[in-house]
C-alpha cells in the first residue's frame, strides 16, 4: 500500500473512532436522563416484574433456606427447629462426598464451557464474516436441533453411544474392531456426559458471539489492515478484544447451567460421572431430605450469583447496532 | 442513580425498595410459619361423601410404569388389568404419576399428591399413615376382597384397619447371562462385587434394596434394621461395588432392560419378570437363588387420604384384584398375585410356577428368602446412600 492511502486510511479511521467517541458521550448524556424515575403513572409498571421476581424466584429461595437451617419440613408431623447440623456436615463433616462432587461439577462444568467457547467461536466468526448473505439460514440451521425436546436429544445420543448403537456398529461394520466388541468409555463415562453437555450448549454459545461480531464496526479490522498488521494481529488485537463481552456471554451461558445440570449425567453418565444437580435433585426427588438437599441448592445457588456478579462486569459493552458511530 | 421519584405517590428509594421487599418475604414467611402444618389430614367423612354418580371420576394414580389400566394409551405392555374399570368409565380421567423406587414413591405421595389411589409396596405402609397420606379401604365396596389371599390381606393391615389392597408379590434378585457369567461366580450376592465383571453389573438405583443387598453380602442378621455400626460397613460395601456397576439403573423397561437386551450389562437386579422378558428375547439367563437367599416383596393399592373419587377408586381397584386381572397378570410379568382363586394350573409357565412358588404366597415370608420391611432408621439409610452416590 502506498504511503499517501495509508495516511488517507489511517485518518479515516481517526475520524470513525472521534465519531464512535461522540456517540458513546451522546448515549451516556442520554442515558444519565432517560435513568430518572419515569412518571408517577408509569411506575405502577415496575410492579409485574417486581412481583415476579419476588414470588417466583427470591421467595422460593427463602423457603429453601429455610428448608437448610431446618426451619421447615417436608414430612408432616416432624418438628421444625433451627440447626445448623446439615450445613455442618457439608461444609466440615461427613459430606465429603457432596463436597468431591460439587469440585467434579466445577471442573466438568468449567471443561465444557471452555470447549464449548473454543469451538463456537470459529462457527460465530464464520457466520459474522463469511457466510454473509446465507449467514441466517446458518444460523438458523445451527438451532434446528433445538426446535426438538432436550430429553429427546439426550436420548438420541444414547442410541448413538450405546454399546449397540451407531457408532460400534460403524466400527465393527468396517473391521476397525471386532464384532461384540465396544468401546466401552462411550458411553457412561465422562466421555459422553462432557459431550453431551458440549453439543448442548454450542448454538447457546454460538449466538452471542455471533451477535456481537455481526454488530462489531467493520471499519475497524479494515482499518487496523490498513496500518499494516497482519490478519493474525488484526484478530487478536482488534477483533477478538471487541468480541470478548460475547465471548464472556457465552461462556457464563454454559458455565452457569451446566454447574446444576442432571438430566444429561442421568441418562449418559455412570454411577461416576453424576454432577452436583443429580444429589440435589436425587434429595428433592427420591429421598425425604429436603433439609440436606437445600444445603447443596443454596451452596450451588450462592455459587451462581457469585459467577453472575463476577462476569457481569464485564459484560457492560452495549452491543446495538446503533451504538456504531455514524459516518 | 435515581434515589428519589415517588410509587404511587410514596418516594421510593433503594431502601424503601428493600425494606418493602424485606416486609413482604417476611410476611409471606410468618404466614407460611402460622399456617397449618401438612400434618394428617383425614379422609372426607362417610356422611359426606358424595355418591359414584357426583364424583368427577378424574383419577389420580401413583404408579410404577407397565401397571396402567388396559385401555389408557400408557399401556403398552399387555396388561388387562383395569379393563372393567376402563370399559365402565373410560379412560380420559386416569392420570398416572410415575415412580421407579420405593423411596421415590413415598416421596413423590408427600410432596407431589393428593393422589386417589398409590401402589407403594407394604413395607413403608408405617410411614404412609403416619404422614396421614392415607385411609383405610372400604373392602365391602371390592367384590373380590373375599377371594384375596388371607396371609398377604393381613400385611396390608396396620391398627386393625385395611389400609392396602395387595395385588403382586415376588422376588428381587440378580438376573445375569449364564452365557457370560461362570456358574461358580453365581451362587452369592457377592457377584455383584465380583471384578471379572467390572462395567458390566448394574444394581438399581433404590436405596433400601441396595443396602438390604449389601446387608446380605456381609451376612447381617437383620437387613432392615442395621446398627450405626452396620450400616457404615454396608455403606463401605457399596462404595466398593460402585466402580463395578456400569450404571444405577432408574427405570427397568426404558433402561435396565434395554442395556440387558444388547449386552451393555451382563448382570443386573431386577424381579422375575426381567427373567421373562429376557428369555422371550433369546437371551440365556437365569434368575439367580443367592446362597444367602432373595429379596421378596409385596406390594398392593393404597386409598388417598383426600380423595375425592373414593367409589372410583375402590372400583378401579377392583378392576385390578379380580380373577382374571389377576391371571393375566401373572401370566404376562410371572409376579405372584393376591387372589386365591388363580391356581396354578392357570398359569402356562409350569417350571416357573414351580421355581417361583407362584401358588403360594406365603412363600415370600418363607425362611430362604428376605420380605422386604419397614427401617427404623430410614433418615441415615438415604443419607448414606446419597453419600454413596456421590462419591
Amino acid at each position: 500500500m502506498c504511503p499517501a492511502r495509508r495516511t488517507l486510511s489511517a485518518r479515516r479511521t481517526l475520524r470513525a473512532r472521534r465519531a464512535l467517541r461522540a456517540s458513546r458521550a451522546r448515549r451516556t448524556r442520554d442515558d444519565h436522563r432517560t435513568r430518572s424515575w419515569p412518571r408517577p403513572d408509569q411506575r405502577a409498571l415496575v410492579l409485574p416484574p417486581l412481583l415476579f421476581v419476588l414470588v417466583l424466584l427470591v421467595l422460593p429461595v427463602v423457603f429453601i433456606a429455610l428448608y437448610s437451617v431446618g426451619l421447615r419440613t417436608n414430612i408432616p408431623g416432624t418438628p421444625t427447629a433451627f440447626s445448623l447440623s446439615g450445613w455442618q456436615d457439608f461444609l466440615f463433616g461427613g459430606g465429603s462426598a457432596f463436597r468431591g462432587r460439587f469440585v467434579y461439577s466445577i471442573e466438568i462444568a468449567l471443561i465444557v464451557s471452555v470447549a464449548t467457547t473454543l469451538a463456537a467461536y470459529p462457527l460465530a466468526y464464520f457466520l459474522a464474516f463469511v457466510a454473509r448473505r446465507r449467514r441466517y439460514a446458518l444460523l438458523l440451521v445451527l438451532l434446528a436441533p433445538f426446535f426438538t425436546s432436550y430429553l429427546l436429544r439426550v436420548i438420541a445420543w444414547q442410541i448413538i453411544l450405546n454399546n449397540n448403537g451407531v457408532v460400534n456398529s460403524l466400527l465393527w461394520a468396517l473391521h476397525l474392531r471386532p464384532h461384540g466388541s465396544a468401546v466401552s468409555w462411550l458411553i457412561y463415562s465422562n466421555f459422553s456426559v462432557a459431550l453431551v453437555l458440549f453439543y448442548t450448549w454450542i448454538p447457546f454459545v454460538a449466538l452471542p458471539i455471533f451477535v456481537v461480531l455481526e454488530n462489531m464496526d467493520h471499519r475497524l479490522p479494515e482499518a487496523a489492515a490498513d496500518l499494516g498488521a497482519s490478519r493474525a494481529a488484526t484478530f487478536w488485537r482488534v477483533t477478538l478484544p471487541l468480541s470478548l463481552p460475547g465471548v464472556i456471554a457465552g461462556f457464563v451461558f454454559v458455565l452457569i447451567p451446566t454447574t446444576g445440570e442432571f438430566i444429561t449425567p442421568l441418562l449418559v453418565g455412570g454411577p461416576n460421572n453424576q454432577l452436583f444437580g443429580n444429589s440435589i435433585q436425587a434429595f428433592f426427588g427420591d429421598t425425604p431430605d429436603w433439609n440436606y438437599g437445600s444445603v447443596l441448592a443454596i451452596t450451588l445457588i450462592v455459587v451462581v450469583v457469585v459467577l453472575t456478579l463476577a462476569f457481569g462486569r464485564f459484560l457492560q459493552t452495549d452491543l446495538r447496532a446503533d451504538a456504531r458511530p455514524q459516518s | 442513580m435515581a434515589t428519589d421519584g415517588p410509587l404511587s405517590g410514596r418516594p421510593l428509594n433503594r431502601r424503601a425498595f428493600l425494606g418493602g421487599g424485606t416486609a413482604f418475604l417476611g410476611g409471606a414467611v410468618l404466614l407460611d410459619a402460622c399456617g397449618s402444618s401438612p400434618g394428617p389430614s383425614p379422609g372426607t367423612s362417610p356422611t359426606k361423601r358424595p355418591p359414584l354418580s357426583k364424583e368427577s371420576g378424574s383419577l389420580s394414580i401413583l404408579e410404577w410404569g407397565g401397571y396402567e389400566a388396559a385401555g389408557t394409551k400408557a399401556q403398552t405392555n399387555g396388561l388387562e388389568a383395569g379393563k372393567t374399570y376402563t370399559a365402565r368409565f373410560g379412560t380420559s380421567g386416569i392420570t398416572y404419576t410415575y415412580i421407579t423406587n420405593d423411596d421415590q414413591a413415598l416421596e413423590k405421595a408427600t410432596a407431589a399428591g393428593p393422589f386417589d389411589i398409590m401402589h407403594p409396596c407394604h413395607e413403608n405402609l408405617p410411614d404412609y399413615v403416619s404422614r396421614g397420606l392415607v385411609q383405610p379401604w372400604d373392602t365391602s365396596l371390592i367384590p373380590s376382597f373375599d377371594q384375596l389371599n388371607p396371609y398377604l390381606v393381613r400385611q396390608g393391615q396396620l391398627n386393625g384397619k385395611q389400609y392396602m389392597i395387595p395385588w403382586d408379590w415376588g422376588y428381587g434378585s440378580l438376573t445375569y447371562r449364564t452365557d457370560k457369567i461362570a456358574a461358580a461366580d453365581a451362587t452369592g450376592w457377592e457377584l455383584a462385587w465380583n471384578k471379572k465383571y467390572a462395567g458390566k453389573i448394574s444394581l438399581w438405583g433404590g436405596a433400601s434394596t441396595d443396602f438390604e443387598i449389601a446387608a446380605l453380602k456381609l451376612g447381617f442378621p437383620h437387613m432392615d434394621n442395621l446398627t450405626t455400626g452396620q450400616l457404615q460397613a454396608a455403606k463401605a460395601s457399596l462404595l466398593a461395588q460402585k466402580p463395578l456397576n456400569k450404571f444405577y439403573w432408574e427405570s427397568e423397561y426404558s433402561q435396565m432392560q434395554p442395556a440387558f437386551k444388547s449386552g451393555t450389562i451382563w448382570v443386573a437386579y431386577s424381579w422375575q419378570d426381567t427373567l421373562v422378558a429376557m428369555r422371550s428375547a433369546g437371551l440365556p439367563v437365569a434368575f439367580m437363588n443367592p446362597s444367602q437367599g432373595r429379596l421378596s416383596w409385596l406390594c398392593g393399592f393404597m386409598l388417598g387420604a383426600r380423595t375425592q373419587n373414593y367409589y372410583h377408586a375402590h372400583d378401579y381397584v377392583e378392576s385390578y384384584v379380580n380373577h382374571d386381572a389377576c391371571a393375566q397378570m401373572t401370566n404376562l410379568y410371572y409376579y405372584g398375585t393376591s387372589n386365591a382363586t388363580v391356581k396354578p394350573s392357570e398359569i402356562k409357565n409350569q417350571a416357573l410356577v414351580t421355581a417361583l412358588k407362584l401358588g403360594d404366597p406365603s412363600a415370600i415370608a418363607a425362611s430362604d428368602v428376605h420380605l422386604q420391611a419397614w427401617s427404623p432408621n430410614r433418615a441415615a439409610l438415604e443419607l448414606a446412600w446419597q453419600e454413596v452416590v456421590a462419591a
